[in-house]
């Protein structure tokens, strides 16, 4: 194997993602213990332990890492984004919104556990998130978990994901919607879950205001990158590929960036924000900084 | 109706209308201002529908400041904590009205969120409300009224009250229970809330350990009461109710399961245990008069500000 000037070996992106679910997982997995009444807990350990890639929760970690802090401090944040996460997944699979009977290849959770235990399974996964950090996290400052659970709370509200729900329902079946409006909606509802995440772990790594504004960036760009890549895979993937069903971006006649610039521009814009977010890093130790580079050529790269 | 605590009588009777009324129309211009409409418009005025809706009695948010005040505590430390308490109680409610749950047209006298918005917006105008509720406690208490600790223990009861053992566990057991969990969806539902406005308010006084014990068990003890009082009213004008109606409301009423006198009895032992954690407060002085008022509003119902909870 080559290594670098400083005879470090390279950067082994696939041990490294593997590592951190496993602990991601194993946190998750205690955090969301099952007792009464067990229903309700047994939805909300479904979709939460449902597998999933755990994208969010590592980049919370290596965020955390990269400022100088330890797991450890970040874990509890990283749960708590992957229980958000969930939760609006749970919402959005509903019949009265986009009406999903696959996720992450298995049934969605109303399929089976039926409507009004899926609506409170994410309720409850939405306050649990918050409990979490506020009780979990340790060897940081109340300053610190304060600012993270205000950053959670604006990047989920009606000014983040719920935002970009609000106007993706409403823009669908519209023409004319454009590129601004369709940056607006994966802003807000892809990218400001991604920039929470990565903001809270450099929070509470310890990381310095200008550090966490430019992971900020970073984020942002990456989220960004995340659904233009969503958007090409809908289109040329298929549902097994997938793991959720394909194609359902054309059905529902929903703008997205291959519509609006086609294919190839799609993936030249793909290239340039992961260009962009790279950038956000100079500064930064370059071999802490390897785990964030990785996950966005990861997220650029993906087959599903 | 006036409280009447078994020893040391009041000086001057305390005027719960007028407090109450003070503070609502001071927690109403706060959540006004809490939820200003931007773009995209819709799910704002969503929002603001169901938290500003008029005859909202404000129990949650007027428990809170009134507990932080027994301690001594400035109003303006409660006040973000209180119009949260709303934000998040408002979620709840509008996701407990959705077609796929209670399925109920209106409340609190008009009809409910998703008859006007649709069931998308419901569902996503609930799932803002409950991260606003915790943002506007971090970014608007004052710091050099409650220290960052305190803020933290705040954020952990509200969640917990709202979650998966607390009002969440009630609404479940409500829609899937059969006629024994009668008393624990009261306890959840009813009694979750105002136990978890009684203690946010003492912690944000500063109230001690046992002082917060009590508050809990006094705010469980008037939510339910309030409850069971309510149950007992409907009983006694249920003329107007649909069979279908009283069928529905079956699981979840005392009289249904257990009779009125029964649930009179109930009442009263209520009423009793929660000014019975009220007494190790009298060193407190006038200030505990307007926690024993509670007690009697949520058995009276002395006077209404017009609509229902």
């Amino acid at each position: 194997a080559t290594e670098d000037k400083e005879g470090r070996p390279p950067f082994n992106f696939k041990e490294y993602m593997l590592e951190k679910a496993n602990s991601v997982n194993a946190a998750l997995e205690s955090s969301v213990l099952l007792r009464p009444p067990l229903k309700i807990h047994e939805a909300m350990r479904y979709s939460l332990l449902a597998g999933g890639k755990r994208v969010r929760p590592v980049l919370c970690i290596a965020a955390c890492e990269l400022v100088g802090g330890q797991e450890s401090m970040a874990m509890p944040s990283a749960c708590a984004v992957e229980m958000i996460h969930t939760m609006s997944l749970i919402h959005d699979d509903l019949p009265c919104m986009d009406n999903d009977d696959l996720r992450r290849g298995k049934p969605t959770n109303h399929k089976v556990f039926g409507e009004d235990v899926a609506v409170l399974a994410g309720d409850a996964l939405l306050a649990y998130a918050f409990e979490h950090i506020a009780v979990e996290t340790k060897g940081v400052s109340s300053t610190r978990i304060v600012r993270a659970i205000f950053e959670l709370a604006k990047s989920i509200g009606a000014e983040g994901l719920v935002a970009g729900q609000v106007v993706d329902i409403s823009s669908e079946g519209i023409a004319g919607v454009g590129l601004e409006q369709l940056e607006f909606i994966h802003l807000h509802k892809t990218a400001a879950l991604l920039e929470a995440s990565v903001v809270l772990g450099a929070i509470m790594g310890g990381g310095s205001n200008e550090e966490v504004e430019k992971l900020r960036s970073f984020a942002r760009c990456i989220g960004l990158l995340f659904q233009v890549v969503d958007d090409i895979l809908d289109l040329t993937q298929s549902s097994q590929e997938l793991g959720k069903t394909a194609g359902k971006d054309l059905v529902a006649d929903k703008v997205t960036y291959p519509k609006l610039m086609g294919i190839e521009k799609s993936r030249e814009l793909a290239s340039k924000l992961n260009k962009d977010a790279r950038e956000q890093l100079f500064g930064f130790d370059i071999a802490k900084a390897a785990p964030l580079i990785a996950l966005a050529d990861y997220i650029a790269n993906r087959q599903n | 109706a006036t409280a009447a605590p078994t020893r040391s009588p009041k000086p001057r009777p305390f005027d719960l209308k007028t407090y109450w009324a003070t503070l609502i129309a001071e927690i109403n211009q706060k959540l006004d201002e809490a939820i200003p409409v931007q773009y995209p418009e819709r799910i704002y005025e969503a929002m603001r529908y169901s938290v500003l809706a008029e005859g909202a009695k404000r129990a949650p948010p007027v428990m809170c400041v009134t507990a932080c005040e027994l301690f001594g505590g400035d109003r303006l430390a409660a006040f973000p904590t209180a119009c949260a308490l709303e934000m998040v109680h408002s979620a709840s409610l509008i996701h407990d009205d959705l077609p796929c749950m209670d399925d109920d047209p209106s409340r609190r006298g008009q009809p409910s969120n998703h008859t006007v918005y649709g069931v998308d917006m419901a569902i996503l105008a609930g799932d803002a409300l409950f991260p606003l509720g915790f943002r506007h406690i971090v970014s608007q208490t004052p710091s050099d009224l409650v220290p960052e600790p305190c803020l933290l223990r705040v954020i952990a009861e509200i969640a917990r009250s709202v979650g998966s053992t607390g009002m969440a566990a009630g609404q479940f057991l409500d829609l899937e229970g059969g006629p024994n969990s009668v008393d624990f969806v009261q306890e959840k539902k009813f009694g979750e809330m105002a136990e978890c406005s009684a203690v946010c308010g003492g912690l944000l006084g500063g109230a001690e350990d046992e002082e917060i014990r009590r508050l809990r068990r006094y705010g469980r003890a008037v939510g339910v009461l309030y409850q069971v009082v309510e149950d007992i009213l409907e009983e006694q004008t249920k003329s107007g109710m649909s069979d279908e109606e009283k069928n529905k409301k079956k699981g979840k009423s005392y009289v249904r399961l257990y009779g009125i006198e029964k649930a009179m009895e109930v009442a009263e032992e209520l009423k009793d245990k929660a000014k019975k954690e009220l007494n190790a407060f009298e060193k407190y002085g006038d200030r505990v008069a307007p926690l024993y008022s509670f007690v009697d509003y949520a058995a009276e119902r002395g006077f209404t500000f017009g609509g229902s909870s």
